[in-house]
């Protein structure tokens, strides 16, 4: 598991600087309608993170094709899909499976590629949280 | 009703204990748009069961900017007149995606329940367990018990248990913009309170042109007054009260926002860890989310530090009491001190301001606060017309008066691209007529 400045460039497709995030799930929601046309968050492949919501402690997940971009306040971690190593034995629930369904289950980022706005993410974000990595 | 809605209408009989549903028909949707006008008329088909109505706006949970709002209707156990309270945060949408865009309560249980209403079904359970427990005790309680961590609650604590004038329907862990005593009618009920999660779809007449629309609906807001600005601090200042920003920084840890609402109006405060970290602060209750201006200044206003008020906002939410309640009749009852006022909460009772009509919450600032909405006539009237423009498409009333770029042409036009009825101005002003008189 890599740890990666929260400005860093740990994602090939899009960049999430989770400290300018605010939180909106407009991201989730904009994934979800190129995946089905209509307004529904259960495919989306990049989502909010909120379950620690007591603590306000809340972030952006995408998954990519190999991996879980984890974007979190402090930095953003990478971890390999299928690498060993990454069970939670904690008990706790992880936040990347705190949705209705986890996220390894969805399709990974394919940037939007048929959608003529691009990544539909990075257009949608209020705050320039998610940027287009050139 | 096939378009920007689960098309259902889910009805609650407390007293027999059932629930039933219908389709939500598309010539009550041509009629009454949505949200506040659709509630409201449920008000009135079931006025006789004394009903609460939950409901979603027209536009709620799309991409529109700040379609983050639902409303409870009902009619205010201390006023007798028919209210609106809002419901935000990532709650307000949550109704519609488990399968439901209004809901009607009506009657009462003779025990305590909660309904869970998730993925199409409602359920009324046993709150036995739950009754006497504070509102993050029970939002917690429910997220244990039914198993997901992102169910979103509205729920009262003991304060509507007890009959309390002032008592709230809090959201999650937080306060809300019910200043109507809804939190004593859920406790007349035997309410304790609703938890929603859903993941369905909601289906668009014309999705490109509707994402073509909202897109350049916010690229216009992106450009607008509100950019850069955050928080209640800034919302504060706009008010005239420019000095919010000094006295709460040391406690500031976080701005976020309502579902796709473009400005972060909640300031996450550390009370009780380090605001600057950026870690997981480890200790489970760190704080507190401010997002009630008037309740704010007005702890502010009896002289109270920033602290001391946040913390006993904190206490507000937790006991499921209106805070900003709680600062006014505090002020003329001249109680000034921290640990008086928090020891009081369960017996402070009297009467409120409500500004206009006394149906739509002063959660929402009455007047513009960054945008130009070049206002001729009554601020007041403007104001209220706002809020029922807001309450019927499910826009987020705070956001509705710092953004002009939301014109109601706008909104209009995205209900029709959304749902291909024919709604036009003609209608709307009928249903803010109505909502108005
Ligand atoms: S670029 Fe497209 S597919 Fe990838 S996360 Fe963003 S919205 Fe989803
Ligand atoms: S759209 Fe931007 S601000 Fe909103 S949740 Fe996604 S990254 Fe955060």
């Amino acid at each position: 598991m890599d740890l990666i400045n929260h400005k860093g460039t740990a994602t090939m497709g899009v960049n999430i600087d989770a400290l300018k995030c605010i939180g909106c799930m407009a991201c989730e929601m904009a994934c979800g309608y190129h995946r089905d046309d209509g307004f529904a968050f259960l495919s989306a492949c990049i989502v909010l993170y909120r379950g620690r919501e007591k603590k306000n402690y809340f972030g952006v997940i995408l998954k990519e094709e190999e991996r879980l971009v984890v974007a979190r306040p402090e930095g953003v971690e990478v971890k390999i899909i299928g690498a060993s190593g990454d069970e939670d034995t904690s008990g706790e629930k992880k936040d990347e499976d705190a949705s209705a369904k986890p996220m390894l289950l969805r399709e990974p980022c394919d940037l939007c590629e048929e959608m003529k706005y691009g990544p539909m993410c990075v257009k949608v974000c209020p705050v320039d949280a998610i940027t287009l990595e050139s | 009703m096939e378009y920007l809605s689960s098309e259902r209408i889910l009805i609650v009989d407390l007293e027999a204990g059932e629930v039933s549903e219908y389709d939500l028909d598309e010539d009550l949707v041509a009629e009454k748009i949505g949200g506040a006008g659709i509630t409201k008329a449920l008000y009135e088909q079931y006025q006789e069961d004394e009903p609460i109505v939950l409901g979603a706006g027209l536009l709620t949970g799309t991409l529109y900017p700040a379609s983050s709002l639902a409303v409870i209707t009902a009619r205010s156990p201390v006023t007798g007149k028919v209210c609106h309270a809002p419901v935000t945060y990532h709650a307000g949408i949550e109704l519609k995606y488990a399968g439901f865009d209004y809901a009607v309560i009506k009657g009462r249980s003779d025990k305590p329940v909660y309904l869970w209403i998730h993925d199409g079904v409602a359920d009324i359970s046993d709150a036995s367990e739950l009754w006497g427990k504070n509102l993050w005790q029970t939002t917690d309680a429910l997220r244990r018990t039914l198993g997901d961590d992102l169910i979103q609650v509205l729920a009262v604590g003991p304060a509507g248990e007890g009959g309390s004038d002032i008592a709230q329907v809090g959201v999650n862990y937080w306060s809300s913009g019910d200043r109507f005593g809804f939190g004593k009618l859920f406790g007349q009920k035997n309410l304790k309170g609703i938890a929603l999660r859903g993941m369905g779809l909601l289906e668009i007449a014309d999705p490109e042109a509707f994402v073509d629309a909202a897109f350049e609906v916010l690229s216009s807001i992106k450009n607008g007054a509100s950019v850069g600005k955050k928080g209640v601090e800034d919302i504060c200042a706009a008010l005239g009260e420019g000095d919010v920003k000094d006295w709460l920084a040391p406690l500031v840890h976080r701005y976020s926002a309502c579902y796709n609402t473009p400005y972060p109006s909640h300031t996450f405060v550390f009370l009780d860890a380090d605001p600057k970290k950026r870690t997981d602060p480890g200790t489970d209750e760190p704080g507190f989310r401010v997002t009630d201006v008037e309740a704010l200044l007005g702890f502010k206003k009896l002289g109270l530090s920033a602290e001391a008020a946040c913390r006993l906002m904190k206490a507000c939410a937790k006991q499921g009491v209106d805070a900003a309640a709680v600062a006014e009749l505090s002020g003329k009852a001249g109680k000034t001190d921290a640990a008086a006022i928090e020891a009081s909460l369960s017996s402070l009772t009297g009467t409120v301001f409500l500004p206009g009509r006394g149906i739509f919450s002063p959660w929402s600032p009455q007047q513009p606060l960054f945008g130009d909405f070049s206002i001729s006539g009554d601020k007041g009237e403007w104001w209220e017309r706002r809020m029922a423009v807001a309450y019927v498409f499910g826009i987020h009333p705070i956001f509705a008066v710092m953004a002009p770029e939301l014109t109601e042409e706008n909104l209009l036009e995205m209900s029709r691209i959304g749902t291909e009825l024919e709604l036009d101005r003609e209608v709307l002003d009928i249903v803010v007529g109505d909502l108005l008189s």
